[in-house]
């Protein structure tokens, strides 16, 4: 079965739900992009209330020649830790974590590029033993991915799906252009009638999809060592409430979970789970 | 002894390609018919990159084809004879960003490898690491600043490769799948919408709405680091690259021209070289949006930020090619590209002679009567000038407007 874990927006949301999930996702201050939870290095003690979990923590930005001393703090800190594994982005993360001799596993987490099992076994040949997928793909495509990678396997099931990440800031620029003022700590941008979260904080601008997704129906078909539900911007008592089902899920009641999820939010889709994006080479007809 | 750096440009086409490598480029990239990230150009068949390759080798230049988008399960199939097509047809290096294409190609062929800047090799780490694993070139991320440049060249002995002029992406590339959610669209596989250009309306954690003067917009402005040539030469960088294997004929052959002439003035004559506006000026005005240096200059705040809407226009600038010039007669012959009169001054560029400044006096038509005007698209005319032209010379408005922001 699979597991499922969570990215928490604060530690009243992991006190609420440790009952309920397997683990979390946890990032490490400016270091890190579309994680709700980010704390610092120094602050990493409160972990060890939670050894019954299967903690992962991100370092999932674009790293520059400046990070990477901060990587390998990192890296070694969290070796003082029981946590299962490091969700990275940039190939730094894994140079230097190859240069350590650390008791936990390493997460090639490249959002939008983990799309295949071949490059996937390409990881998983530098000792990376997990991906988390893209949310690119279709539940086909985890499928067969799941039946011919070497590694094991993270997948997003729920919520706002990033989609965007710059290190541009791209709402305080325009602010500051036109002389607005406005702190909020999410924005929205709106195009015809749908709309997306945008986030815009001291490491970068991230956006998320407009719709919330609803993939309980795939939880059941697909296997991979962990579910991920994502309760970005999203009523933590309803959130608590798709964990619930998630957890209780089988092929009986499948189809009134997936239309109790609908119910709740009026914003859900299937994301790309049952949608191939568009790729075709042009045709030169010359 | 100064090395010279690589002239590095884009061509969609055969045509274009050609036209690169005559006006300067010592190399050009390229799509293939497959795998590559520019799906929505009319991308080179086989045949045609065996005759790129043969013309380019014929000029002691290389080809590229980049092969860089990001695989799906169904992509896997085929890939590995693909890329010894490619070796078949001489192909001087692949450029790539998956690293299962690395595997591949270093594995079955003897292609060199350059990886794409769709992978955001931003530190010397990362780019320690495709050394090793086999990769001969890396085309930085668009946000390293000159001093990472410089210490990943420092601390790393492989090519380096950098943008010096184009349009840049808002966001990481390999982070923005904008395309994929709006559009369905896939931007890792060469099908971006570039809803970066998009206006949206803005609004606060309330759902008030933030209004300025004009809409929200993720768009930047462009590249150019004219100014920086000297500087990026001195650090060793190994190759320049222009973005825009979209981008037009006299685009092409404007940009390549004027780095070619900076690159060699630079490097024939380090201590006399200086600054020349009128090549900014050209470059200007064959952009429709802004450009500056960016990110080069550790620069990303809203000085960088394109907020004129959807405004900038198609360029008119380019006025027509010249198919051929008769020195006994000194007539050129012309096939138009954008309307144009009798009495308007216009430049005349080519890769072998200086701008040349021209009133145009009679317009003879094929028939040889003569018109006052040139309006009909592709339309062949003659005209007289003693000034002696070559085939693919360009002729453009001659204009002074607009100036970069360096």
């Amino acid at each position: 079965m699979n597991k499922i874990i969570t990215l928490p927006s604060d530690f009243n949301e992991i006190e609420k739900t440790k009952d309920l999930v397997d683990g979390y996702i946890i990032g490490i201050e400016n270091m890190c992009v579309n994680t709700n939870l980010c704390i610092s290095i120094d602050d990493l003690d409160i972990l060890k209330k939670y050894t019954s979990k299967d903690i992962f923590i991100s370092i999932n930005k674009n790293m520059h020649n400046s990070d990477l001393d901060k990587i390998k703090e990192i890296l070694i800190e969290l070796n003082n830790y029981n946590i299962k594994g490091v969700l990275y982005y940039d190939v730094s993360v894994l140079s230097i974590y190859k240069s350590l001799n650390l008791n936990y596993d390493l997460v090639w987490a490249a959002e939008h590029l983990t799309t295949n099992y071949n490059t996937i076994n390409y990881w998983n040949d530098f000792g990376v033993n997990y991906t988390y997928l893209s949310s690119d793909i279709t539940e086909e495509e985890i499928i067969t991915i799941s039946k011919k990678s070497k590694s094991k396997l993270m997948v997003t099931l729920f919520g706002y799906l990033p989609m965007f990440v710059s290190k541009r800031h791209i709402v305080k620029n325009y602010l500051e252009y036109f002389k607005l003022e406005d702190n909020s700590k999410i924005n929205y941008m709106k195009k015809e009638g749908k709309t997306y979260p945008i986030v815009d904080n001291d490491i970068a601008t991230q956006v998320y999809s407009d719709s919330i997704l609803n993939g309980i129906k795939s939880y059941i078909n697909i296997n991979v060592d962990y579910v991920i539900l994502n309760g970005f911007d999203i009523d933590l008592d309803k959130f608590i409430e798709v964990i619930k089902l998630f957890k209780s899920v089988n092929k009986n009641n499948v189809l009134e979970y997936y239309n109790k999820i609908n119910n709740m939010f009026v914003n859900t889709s299937l994301g790309f789970l049952n949608t191939k994006t568009i790729y075709k080479v042009k045709k030169n007809d010359k | 002894m100064i090395n010279k750096p690589e002239l590095l440009a884009p061509a969609g086409d055969l045509e274009r390609l050609k036209i690169a490598l005559k006006y300067g480029a010592d190399a050009v990239y390229i799509g293939g018919p497959a795998l590559s990230l520019r799906a929505n150009a009319i991308n080179f068949t086989m045949d045609e990159i065996k005759e790129a390759t043969t013309y380019a080798h014929s000029m002691n230049k290389k080809v590229y084809v980049t092969v860089n988008i990001v695989l799906h399960n169904d992509e896997l199939d085929g890939l590995t004879n693909y890329l010894k097509e490619l070796e078949k047809n001489r192909v001087d290096a692949i450029i790539v960003s998956d690293p299962v294409v690395i595997k591949e190609a270093l594995t079955n062929t003897n292609l060199d490898v350059h990886l794409s800047t769709q992978a955001s090799t931003l530190n010397i780490e990362t780019a320690k690491f495709w050394k090793e694993q086999g990769v001969t070139r890396i085309v930085l991320g668009r946000e390293c600043t000159k001093e990472e440049i410089k210490d990943i060249i420092d601390n790393v002995d492989i090519e380096i490769e950098t943008f010096i002029h184009g349009a840049m992406c808002a966001g990481y590339s390999g982070r923005c799948v904008m395309s994929n959610f709006l559009t369905n669209r896939d931007a890792n596989r060469g099908g971006c919408s570039q809803i970066c250009r998009w206006d949206f309306d803005l609004f606060d954690e309330n759902q008030k709405e933030i209004k300025g003067d004009k809409p929200f917009t993720f768009c930047s402005k462009d590249l150019s680091l004219l100014k920086y040539i000297p500087e990026m030469i001195d650090m060793g960088i190994t190759s320049f690259k222009i973005e825009g294997r979209m981008r037009s004929l006299y685009y092409v052959a404007t940009i390549v021209s004027i780095y070619r002439k900076v690159i060699d003035e630079y490097c024939n004559n380090k201590d006399t070289y200086t600054y020349n506006k009128e090549y900014e000026r050209c470059l200007t005005n064959c952009a429709n949006r802004d450009s500056i240096p960016q990110f080069f200059n550790g620069i990303y705040d809203s000085t960088c930020s394109y907020y004129n809407g959807r405004e900038e226009v198609s360029n008119q600038d380019f006025l027509g090619i010249i198919l051929d010039y008769d020195e006994n007669t000194n007539m050129a012959i012309v096939e138009q590209r954008n309307y144009f009169k009798k009495g308007d001054i216009v430049e005349i560029f080519g890769p072998n002679h200086d701008i040349i400044t021209y009133k145009i006096n009679n317009i003879y038509d094929e028939d040889g009567n003569i018109i006052d005007v040139v309006r009909h698209p592709r339309q062949i005319v003659k005209f007289n000038i003693c000034e002696k032209l070559e085939k693919d010379d360009m002729i453009r408005v001659k204009k002074v407007d607009k100036t970069i922001n360096m």
